[in-house]
């Protein structure tokens, strides 16, 4: 039944298919769709061949499939592209951004959408209203204060006891757990749970903490899913932010070294293109996990605020 | 002595009221602290200390509007706001109906749908960066460049690509709409799924073709969701940094430097904090507009829904 349904649903339906006008406007569709597959991936594909190629094949050799590729010849050149940005340490580095962003960000997202949803102390109004606000406050003018803010945190005084967040990765995690948007799902989300649940808990002698992690969240794993997602996806691909404040080597996130690296010297250029196919493999195995959740989730964010 | 005890409850109950309150902004702290640091005080601070002499990354002096006049007179500043609008533009002209016209095609496939989804999301599991530098080994000038292979097949010569002043920005707004097409085609599916069968049935019976539907059924269904995705992007694409940053630096010849290029460059490249904060600042004020209009549409079209 669903399934029919499904088929009818869209602008084409059964009878257009039979026609020839129909018929020949959805090849040509078809037709679109395989071209615009193939510029999706055919600059990637083509990257990781060149990257396999040998530094003089580059130039001398403008054929798609590089000449002599041998496996032990291919195992060197990865073996040389992890070498060149320090693939596993960076890779580690930068899960250890994402994890922190993601534990940072459901905390104090998830915690201030209980409140904003359930909890409702007087100034709560008053709090949403500048939370909404923020969601359309431009981030550009941000980026130099932030900056100068995290050279002595956090009251940017310079009186004893500040800290210094260049080289760490506080300004990832705070940065991915300052967002309205997440608080705005969250208190959508504990908006949806039925009331009834909460007063039987409270009736039952449950305490907010106890509302919280044994009602709450249980009920809200899609949003939560879909939150560390979203967030695990912008630590693996954020930049900027990290370019300016890991300095040190050994701590920069993989796009921060593979940035860094493209403009270092004496760098070959076929291994640096295994590295850029290298710096996605870490997203790409987040997706391969998690395709359903990333595919269908913007309906999740399309929930209204 | 009833009344005493109405009056003793009445206090207690407030001072409960009291607590539950103040239980609840604890819970509610952690949001509002990290809001306070990474948003509200760095923008606020960036409006303050861009009318403020600065020493390295040091408010030294009240100037008042000294650092705006010096930006404004600065050779780039018309440039750079052309260049600006150009990407604006060129993003409109190139990323803008692309993906909402893909969704729709892939929305009406009868098989091999969810395969082609993912086949037209997988450049976005390339991170920004990486994505960038690999458009750039495209776009090489000299006949090692995918795009001059091509040429190269047909016997044409090699073309320069981003070396082109003229077209340099196209180019990387080309890029720019390779990884970012799949983010919006996710928004439009979502949108094209929850328009009505019943619609097209309608519209088939009243004689419409496929064109038609497309034209009234689809274009009207979905058209809140096309325009504040059309404004979103123009906010987005207004503060392009990363692009001309990786891709260009700015050249050929300051061809592509955008403003939120040039704030980076006085920010921390030139030691110019102050000059970075005022043209933030002008950037912001326009920016704000586009923002309060966007959720003024919002509103409305969600209201329509």
């Amino acid at each position: 039944m669903a399934k029919t349904r499904e088929q009818n649903a869209g602008i084409f339906n059964t009878y257009d298919l039979k026609k020839t006008g129909g018929k020949l406007i959805y090849g040509i569709m078809v037709a679109i769709l395989i071209l615009a597959g193939i510029v999706a991936l055919f600059p990637s594909i083509w990257i990781f061949m060149m990257g396999l190629k040998d530094t003089q094949e580059i130039y001398a050799n403008t054929s798609f499939f590089p000449e002599n590729l041998t496996w032990t010849v291919f195992v060197e050149r990865l073996a040389e592209a992890i070498q060149l940005v320090e693939f596993w340490k960076m890779s580690f580095n930068t899960l250890l951004v994402s994890l922190g962003s993601v534990a940072m960000t459901l905390f104090v997202s998830g915690m201030g959408g209980y409140v904003i949803s359930r909890l409702k102390p007087r100034g709560t109004k008053l709090i949403f209203i500048l939370i909404v606000w923020t969601m359309m406050m431009p981030g550009q003018i941000r980026t130099v204060p932030l900056f100068i803010s995290y050279l002595s945190f956090p009251f940017v005084a310079e009186i004893p006891g500040e800290v210094s967040l260049i080289n760490t990765y506080w300004p990832m995690w705070l940065g991915a757990a300052a967002s309205c948007f997440n608080i705005i799902l969250f208190k959508n989300q504990f908006d949806s749970i039925s009331i009834s649940l909460v007063e039987a808990a409270k009736i039952d002698g449950c305490g907010n903490g106890r509302i919280f992690f044994n009602i709450m969240l249980p009920l809200s794993v899609p949003t939560i899913l879909y939150i560390s997602i979203v967030t695990m996806q912008g630590a693996w691909s954020e930049f900027f932010n990290g370019y300016l404040v890991l300095t040190e080597r050994s701590i920069q996130t993989l796009p921060v070294r593979v940035f860094v690296t493209s403009t270092a010297q004496g760098v070959k250029q076929n291994t640096y293109m295994l590295c850029l196919i290298l710096s996605s493999l870490p997203m790409l195995i987040l997706f391969m996990l998690f395709h359903r959740q990333m595919i269908g989730g913007a309906n999740v964010g399309g929930v209204k605020g | 002595m009833a009344q005493t005890e109405k009056k003793k409850s009445v206090s207690i109950r407030r001072k409960q009221r009291l607590i539950n309150d103040l239980q609840a902004w604890v819970w509610l702290l952690p949001a509002v602290i990290v809001l306070y640091l990474m948003i509200w005080r760095p923008t606020v601070m960036g409006g303050v200390w861009s009318l403020f002499k600065m020493k390295g990354y040091k408010p030294v002096e009240f100037i008042g509007l000294k650092n705006f006049f010096e930006v404004v007179r600065d050779t780039n500043f018309i440039p750079m706001l052309i260049n600006t609008l150009k990407y604006v533009v060129c993003s409109l002209v190139v990323g803008f109906i692309p993906p909402f016209l893909l969704a729709v095609m892939v929305n009406e496939l009868r098989c091999f749908k969810n395969g082609m989804k993912t086949i037209i999301y997988l450049p976005a599991v390339v991170p920004g960066v990486a994505a960038l530098l690999m458009w750039s080994y495209i776009y090489a000038p000299d006949h090692t460049g995918l795009l001059n292979m091509l040429l190269g097949a047909f016997g044409m010569e090699p073309y320069g690509w981003l070396m082109d002043e003229k077209l340099t920005i196209l180019y990387i707004i080309v890029s720019m709409t390779w990884s970012g097409c799949a983010g919006a085609m996710l928004l439009y599916f979502s949108s094209l799924q929850s328009v009505t069968t019943e619609l097209y049935e309608a519209a088939t019976i009243d004689g419409a073709g496929i064109f038609r539907k497309f034209r009234h059924v689809t274009i009207p269904q979905v058209g809140g969701v096309l325009l504040l995705q059309l404004i979103q992007q123009i906010i987005s694409v207004f503060q392009v940094m990363e692009q001309p940053m990786a891709m260009t630096g700015g050249g050929p010849n300051n061809a592509s430097i955008s403003i939120g290029f040039q704030i980076y460059r006085y920010g921390f490249v030139n030691g110019r904090a102050g000059h970075a904060m005022a043209l933030s600042v002008i950037s912001f004020i326009f920016l704000l507009c586009l923002t309060a209009f966007y959720f003024k549409l919002q509103k409305k079209i969600e209201s329509n829904l």
